[in-house]
């Protein structure tokens, strides 16, 4: 038993002993165990089991939902700089790449479909679309972009060792890896789009004055701000993985190079963003918020969302990593290429969040009271659901699948 | 109006573009199969995936680079710059010496050699015997079976030649050229194959001979040192003597399937 399970695992690479892996694995499951209990009763009982109500209508769950999207734009960035670009260096983590965008977004269409409810009528969103919905772009793309993903996992799949050894199989695998270029360039279209989508959606809530954006033609800005920042937390995500599953496994598993190479990437897209979000910020705070009859600095008057939040996203989330990543003597330093990967994560993160949360919290009417949210345990047991997914789906594919073509060179 | 068409155009563009790029796999796939490309493919895909440091371009050995990966997945038929430096070569520079001992292995110089250690050697009747050569005779010697193509077969160069099991490996060994299976032997014969080669004569332009021997098995030597070394400790490098004939036999706790994968280039 134990050689059968030795020999689905990449060669001359070593593993843990299954025991071990056995030891790591089981908590994960049983979060996953717990966490569909979770989302069951909402499937099953409705969305009264969530805290969210007709005002608060967006939760944990899209602001889970949005953070994976975008940190798993790791996968179409590394694939457009690989297949269409040519940056043969990253090569080394465009199959870890690809494991990422493939668990993010699978985890966010799981956790969309337990918040949309009604299961069974999933495909009535493609159905009878309705195309003044930016959700319906988002819809689309996501599922798309999903059906891409899939289809790039499958090489890495049949190229494990034992299925490697059937020939159609690999024969298939060849053949698919050779359209790799056009599977990357409808990767990139969608992502762009539905990136965008995302932040669109918040950026045409008229009603929502701390959300609206003036943009370009039927854009706002948030559309492209939302591009922008998830192409430079895709590559800083690679990183903390990357980085992450070289301590945990004890190997190393890129060159320092590439790492330094994603950070880089990071940086240069992260320092515009910035610029641009200031710029967004500031047209927002003097001509957009006063013209819907509000003073910028009442949405920031009630606790716990003080103006700290605004520094924090754009100074110690974004500015800060934006400039670590840009002197190339950080970069080389495993440390800080870390430290500021983590905060572009950070970042990322904290954007949702506002973009989410901050903007159904805040009062619209003179008589709307300031609403507080928090989720309800079934809530957070369908987000600890989605990421221990993600977690066992990946531990699973770096155990018997080559997510690291360098290992093998490094492990010498 | 014409918003709905162009969202659910692009829409229903992009699902055309994905369900083709898969049926072209399929089809792709299944013509490879009706063409019997599929060896070949087979080592084209497989190529990428080992080490660096198993790519190394033949001219590395010799010198003429210092540092130089092969791009051609060891074909060297279709390589400019192989053609290029063979050109350059003196035509007196092949070596005198009818018999090569690298490290104690024996490597007669009257044949040619391919990278995953087999040799081709051209008979006067036009056939071509395939054998294994001295290192890759000690690594598998004395296997459990042997998987040889029946006569009539055709093989492709740096395709599937036979499978050999040795202490739980199945050990793919790859073909020095292409043609049709005339005849079959075995360990105790000394050889394995008689080919029929296409075209009447063996192209051996991608395979080792001469000088470049030494330097070769040298380095193949330090990487089976390498693969055998014990899990996380430094690989000590032999400083004399020679490999015993039954190399398996004499490291009981490696793990024979990875250190065959690598001299065998294996992914």
């Amino acid at each position: 038993m134990l050689d059968v399970e030795t020999k689905l695992m990449p060669r001359g690479v070593r593993r843990c002993a299954p025991r071990q892996f056995l030891l790591w694995v089981l908590p994960w499951c049983a979060l996953l165990v717990f966490g569909l209990y979770g989302a069951g009763l909402c499937l099953v009982k409705g969305l009264n089991q969530t805290n969210m109500d007709n005002r608060f209508a967006f939760g944990l769950w899209i602001f889970l939902d949005l953070t994976v999207i975008a940190l798993g734009a790791g996968a179409f960035f590394t694939g457009f700089l690989l297949y269409i670009l040519k940056k043969s260096e990253l090569k080394a983590v465009i199959n870890s790449a690809v494991v990422i965008g493939f668990i993010c977004y699978s985890g966010a269409v799981a956790a969309l479909l337990v918040d949309i409810g009604q299961p069974l009528r999933f495909w009535f969103t493609f159905w009878h679309p309705n195309v003044h919905s930016m959700l319906t772009e988002v819809t689309f793309c996501i599922t798309c972009y999903l059906t891409v993903l899939s289809i790039e996992y499958v090489p890495i799949i049949l190229k494990n060792r034992k299925l490697r050894q059937i020939p159609s199989f690999f024969v298939f695998e060849f053949e698919l890896h050779k359209l790799m270029p056009v599977l990357a360039g409808v990767g990139t279209f969608l992502s762009f789009f539905h990136q965008g989508s995302l932040g669109g959606l918040y950026g045409v809530l008229r009603g929502r004055p701390f959300a609206f954006r003036e943009g370009f033609a039927i854009w706002p800005s948030t559309f492209f701000l939302f591009i922008l920042s998830a192409a430079a937390a895709g590559p800083a995500f690679i990183v903390i993985t990357t980085w992450l599953v070289s301590k945990i496994s004890r190997k190393p598993l890129v060159r320092p190079e590439v790492l330094r190479l994603l950070g880089r990437i990071s940086g240069i897209l992260l320092l515009p963003y910035i610029l641009l979000k200031c710029l967004d910020t500031l047209v927002w705070i003097n001509n957009t918020a006063p013209a819907r009859g509000f003073a910028a600095h009442e949405f920031y008057a009630r606790k716990p969302f003080g103006v700290w939040i605004l520094f924090a996203e754009i100074v110690i989330f974004g500015l800060l990593p934006a400039l670590i990543l840009l002197r190339r003597r950080m970069r080389e330093s495993a440390g800080w290429l870390v430290f500021a990967s983590a905060l572009v994560c950070g970042g990322i993160a904290l954007n949702r969040f506002v973009m989410t949360v901050q903007t159904l919290a805040l009062p619209t009417l003179p008589f709307d009271p300031f609403l507080s949210y928090s989720p309800s345990w079934q809530e957070v047991a369908t987000f600890l659901a989605v990421i221990a997914y993600g977690v066992l789906t990946y531990s699973l594919s770096f155990r018997y699948l080559t997510l690291f073509p360098q290992e093998k060179d490094l492990s010498c | 109006m014409l918003g709905h068409i162009i969202f659910l155009g692009l829409f229903f563009a992009v699902l055309l573009v994905i369900s083709a790029s898969l049926a072209l796999s399929l089809f792709r796939s299944v013509w490879d199969f009706r063409t019997r490309r599929a060896e070949t493919i087979a080592w084209h895909a497989t190529f990428p995936d080992l080490p660096a440091r198993e790519r190394v371009c033949r001219h590395e050995f010799t010198g003429e680079f210092e540092r130089r990966t092969c791009g051609r997945a060891f074909d060297c038929r279709e390589c400019q710059t192989h053609a290029a430096l063979a050109a350059k070569r003196a035509p007196g520079a092949a070596p005198p010496a009818h018999e090569a001992d690298v490290l104690g292995l024996e490597f007669p110089l009257d044949r040619s050699y391919h990278r995953g250690h087999t040799w081709a050697f051209p008979e006067p009747d036009g056939t071509v015997t395939v054998g294994l050569d001295a290192l890759g005779a000690r690594l598998v010697a004395e296997p459990e079976a042997i998987e040889l193509p029946g006569v009539g077969t055709h093989l492709e160069t740096n395709g599937t030649a036979w499978h050999m099991h040795k202490r739980g490996a199945n050990v793919r060994i790859l073909s020095p050229l292409d043609g049709e299976v005339v005849a079959t032997g075995g360990p105790g014969d000394g050889w394995y194959l008689k080919v029929k080669p296409d075209g009447g004569k063996l192209d051996d332009r991608h395979l080792l001979r001469g000088a470049e021997i030494r330097p070769w098995i040298t380095r193949e030597m330090e990487r089976l040192q390498a693969a055998l070394a014990p899990a996380g400790q430094a690989v000590s490098l032999a400083d004399g003597g020679v490999p015993v004939d039954n190399i398996a036999a004499a490291y009981p706790d490696a793990d024979w399937d990875a250190v065959c994968a690598e001299i065998f280039l294996e992914a």
